[in-house]
């Protein structure tokens, strides 16, 4: 575990006032999405490969003790010795044992982050070996004494003078900043290491079951100096890299170079099955042997893993890192906060279980499950999914902070307490609001809105506005209730008024069952699952009174949490589980169920241009509902409307919940790209499809632009609709 | 010499295989900072070669043998240029490190990737390859196989031990600000030269 007095949030202040990193960081995320796509500009069907890797590595780990024992079997077949280390410090005492048995003086290392995970350099080191990594990111990094801040890119944080520093510091003489003049110096300094050393330390991407190969994926060359020069070989290997055919290397091999570095294959890949010929000189004369082998197959957590039924997602990760280039919060703090040695989303998760939940515990809040990570993984891992589990864990294990759980408990779990204290806010805000703007609901109850004001609580709730709005439809087509979500009812009354003119002049009748309350949503972001359940039901209950044909949203998030979440938290509970399903088959959102419903009446055509409107994806409606299309359809088919595309239409603004509310710090530098990329389009009106974009949205103009203005797809329309 | 498999190409596909995938082969490899040059038949290769030697102002080449390059005549010809030429293990071993380049064989070239597959079982083959600043392959431009896939499935049959490498380009690193910089641990210089003509015992 790491220190325990980590200060996040003092941390995070820190790597966003460096202007080194941000700088490196904010180039390379701006790069590598293009770079990306044009490696896979030649495979026909990318998601059809990913779901092959995907598959693949589910059925290895299902069956991943028979894959590792037979793993075993080759490569003792072939001359290897194959040791199985519990964790660390097992590895470490045969490691340290095998060093004093065979004279072992001098050690060249290639990269391998299991090592990294268990502090290996430390104790060799301690134990008086010399020891170098070769890998010139690793040997960098090592030289400045810092752990790796990305997996791929270890010294990603660091600039050409500081290496230079290093560089200089290191060999006593001064080394410029040129980069070519500095990859030579660093070539001639560690090929020296390499004909000299006793011994070589690889990683692997993977180990193939089948003839006990491993196969290592990199760009300089050095993994095969480590394996081919030094008389002894000592692979470390996580279980998560077995495969069990040679043949399955291939998808892997298919995206890992793509999505790691834009590469459609590294310089070198290389695998090595057995003990392979070397030769030594020995009294002059160079004579021919067998190099020895030795693999160290590492557990520390990872069995378990395999064998949990939701964390065993981890064995589809190739370890590309490709979710940190895409992740908005890593590329904007990079790899140091996460703590340990992994960052990044996958990062946070191999923490929680290959070192300690105590250390996820301080920076399980660093995901805003934008999802991003989750469309470009090569295995589709859930990562956001992962993190949320792992809070929960937490939860359940600790319990929430005391205040937190005191208003969660007896005021969200309450929606009557809740909304009377909403009431109550929108009076009681206003001697302390500046302007229009107050606390996030229902976060502010539980004291998370320190940094940060939002947008004021109506005077008026949607829910006291319902008998108004609603008009007697003769022989309505449907009868469509509406689920509100707090944001809509208590904040942006006017989309729920325009979602009902809209439906209206469709010819439906609306509802609005009064029992309904907050989704739960902000609790299950927080890992409260059995508050959550409690509301789920009451919300389950309101609505099968409805007795609707549909049930309808305008919040993605909200429709999410009905189709996925209130299903999942009721897994155990068959009848409630059911209950769950059969209002989830009638759950729609709102872009999606008009769009639908225009098509069928013919009304999905292009209408007449006008004002330029562009649109903004939220996360959970794009990569959660898979919803994008839609939108864009229906504003194309309302008339006096051009929709002009942002950059990056679909990345995150910042706001996922509570997340942009405790780490303004972080949430801001996003909302910031976001208005520009607003502002670069010439648009007057940003439409969104989902009331927390708008907030944050809204807030970010406020600032920056306010002659544009931000409007929810539904009042977009219901502008345009004749009364 | 000792290799993985004795006859690679009785390994090769039926399907998806041959001299049709070589353009989509040379894209993808030159993409990858190969210096790829092709031609019709082995003496052509010696022109190449000796060129290189002379313009590098080589002193010294390691070289493990093939039939295409016995066919090329790479070793008499450099020797004739001045240059000493190592083609013994031990005497690889002894002079690889110090040696201005290296010379051998590859198997195949994977059209989607660009990348070739070397046999590396033999010590002295993968010296040759790694320790000289230039690397010199030949291949056999019908060698080409369509994908990673496809290469997978040839050596999955032939694969039982020892060392298997692709090799895509020169050696390189964007570990300094992400700036790309050739010529790390490996080879600064990646050269590939295609031949046209089959010469008996061919990549072997």
């Amino acid at each position: 575990m790491e220190t325990n007095n980590r200060n996040v949030k003092n941390e995070i202040a820190e790597k966003l006032g460096d202007e080194i990193l941000r700088g490196s960081l904010g180039r390379f995320a701006e790069a590598y999405p293009a770079a990306r796509a044009k490696a896979y500009e030649n495979v026909a069907d990318i998601d059809a490969l990913r779901e092959q890797v995907r598959q693949m590595k589910i059925s290895t780990v299902a069956d991943i003790e028979k894959v590792a024992d037979k793993f075993e079997a080759e490569a003792k077949k072939r001359g290897a010795q194959v040791f199985r280390a519990k964790d660390g410090d097992a590895l470490k005492k045969y490691l340290l044992d095998l060093c004093q048995e065979k004279g072992v003086k001098r050690i060249v290392k290639s990269k391998s982050m299991a090592s990294e995970e268990i502090l290996l350099n430390h104790t060799l080191e301690d134990a008086g070996l010399h020891v170098k990594e070769t890998d010139l990111g690793e040997w960098i990094i090592s030289l400045a004494g810092h752990k790796p801040s990305h997996m791929v890119m270890p010294a990603i944080h660091l600039n050409r003078d500081q290496v230079a520093g290093y560089f200089s510091k290191e060999l006593k003489r001064e080394i410029s900043n040129d980069i070519p003049m500095m990859v030579q110096v660093a070539r001639q300094n560690l090929r020296k290491e390499f004909l000299v050393a006793d011994m070589g330390i690889s990683g692997a991407n993977f180990g193939i079951a089948e003839n006990s190969a491993i196969g290592l994926v990199t760009n300089e060359g050095n993994a095969r100096l480590v394996t081919t020069l030094p008389p002894i070989h000592v692979v470390i290997i996580g279980y998560e890299k077995l495969i069990p055919t040679i043949k399955d290397a291939a998808p892997i091999l298919r995206t890992l170079p793509r999505n790691a570095t834009g590469q459609l294959m590294t310089s070198y890949m290389t695998m090595t099955a057995g003990r392979t010929p070397l030769m030594v000189k020995q009294n002059g004369k160079w004579v021919e042997q067998d190099k020895e082998l030795h693999i160290i197959l590492l557990d520390n957590g990872r069995l378990k893993a395999a064998h949990d039924d939701k964390f065993k997602e981890i064995y589809q990760c190739v370890r590309c890192a490709s979710c940190l280039n895409v992740c908005p919060i890593y590329t904007l703090v990079g790899g140091h906060v996460y703590g340990h040695i992994y960052s990044g989303g996958i990062g946070a998760i191999l923490t929680a279980l290959l070192n300690s939940q105590e250390d996820f515990d301080k920076i399980n809040e660093l995901c805003i499950g934008c999802r991003k990570c989750v469309e470009i993984c090569p295995g589709k891992i859930n990562i956001p999914g992962l993190i949320d589990q792992l809070r929960s864990q937490t939860v359940k294990e600790k319990g929430l902070p005391f205040g937190v759980r005191m208003v969660f408990e007896n005021v969200l779990a309450n929606r009557k307490v809740f909304h009377n204290l909403l009431r109550l806010a929108s009076i009681g805000q206003k001697p302390f609001t500046t302007g229009n703007v107050i606390r996030h609901l229902p976060l502010f109850l539980a004291g998370m809105a320190k940094d940060r004001s939002l947008p004021a609580v109506a005077d008026v709730p949607l829910r006291d506005r319902i008998s108004k709005i609603t008009k007697k439809i003769a022989k309505p087509s449907k009868r469509v209730a509406f689920f509100a979500g707090c944001n809509t009812d208590f904040v942006f009354p006017e989309t729920g008024e325009a979602v009902f003119k809209v439906l209206q002049d469709l010819n439906m009748e609306m509802v609005f069952p009064e029992d309904q309350s907050c989704c739960g949503k902000p609790l299950l972001g927080m890992g409260d699952r059995e508050i959550a359940k409690k509301i789920a039901k009451r919300n389950i209950i309101a609505f099968e009174d409805a007795n609707a044909d549909v049930i309808l949203s305008s919040c993605p998030t909200c429709t999410e949490t009905w189709h996925e979440t209130y299903i999942d938290l009721f897994a155990d509970d068959a009848e409630w589980k059911k209950r769950a399903e059969r209002l989830a088959h009638k759950f729609r959102e709102f872009t999606s169920f008009v769009s639908e419903s225009y098509a069928k009446a013919g009304r999905l055509t292009p209408a007449a241009g006008g004002t330029k409107v562009t649109y903004h994806d939220s996360c959970h409606a794009k990569r959660g509902l898979g919803i994008y299309k839609e939108p864009r359809a229906l504003l194309d088919a309302t008339p006096g409307y051009d929709l002009v595309e942002m950059k990056d239409c679909d990345k995150c603004c910042g706001m996922a919940g509570a997340f942009g509310i405790k780490y303004t710090e972080i949430s801001m530098p996003i909302l910031k790209q976001k208005i520009t990329n607003i502002k670069d389009t010439g648009a007057e009106i940003v439409a969104v499809g989902c009331p927390a974009c708008m907030m944050q949205i809204q807030g970010g103009l406020d600032k920056q632009a306010p002659h544009i203005k931000v409007k929810h797809i539904a009042q977009l329309i219901a502008d345009k609709i004749k009364e | 010499m000792k290799k993985v498999c004795e006859n690679w190409k009785q390994a090769f596909p039926t399907e998806n295989v041959g001299e049709q995938l070589f353009s989509e082969f040379e894209k993808r490899a030159t993409g990858a900072a190969t210096e790829l040059f092709r031609v019709k038949t082995a003496i052509e290769a010696r022109e190449i070669v000796a060129n290189l030697a002379k313009f590098t102002n080589a002193k010294k080449v390691v070289t493990v043998e093939s039939p295409l390059q016995e066919a090329a005549g790479i070793c008499e010809e450099l020797k004739s240029l001045g240059l000493q030429v190592y083609n013994e293990p031990t005497d690889i071993a002894e002079h690889a490190e110090t040696a201005d380049i290296g010379i051998s064989t590859v198997e195949f070239g994977i059209a989607e990737s660009g990348s070739v597959c070397m046999d590396g079982y033999a010590f002295e083959s993968r010296l040759v390859s790694m320790l000289p600043p230039i690397h010199i392959v030949f291949m056999n431009s019908s060698n080409i196989v369509l994908g990673i896939t496809e290469a997978f499935e040839v050596i999955s049959k032939v694969y039982d031990n020892g060392y298997i490498s692709f090799i895509t380009g020169p050696s390189r690193t964007s570990d300094i600000e992400r700036v790309l910089t050739i010529g790390v641990h490996g080879p600064s210089r990646f050269v590939l030269i295609a031949i046209d003509e089959e010469v008996a015992g061919g990549a072997m």
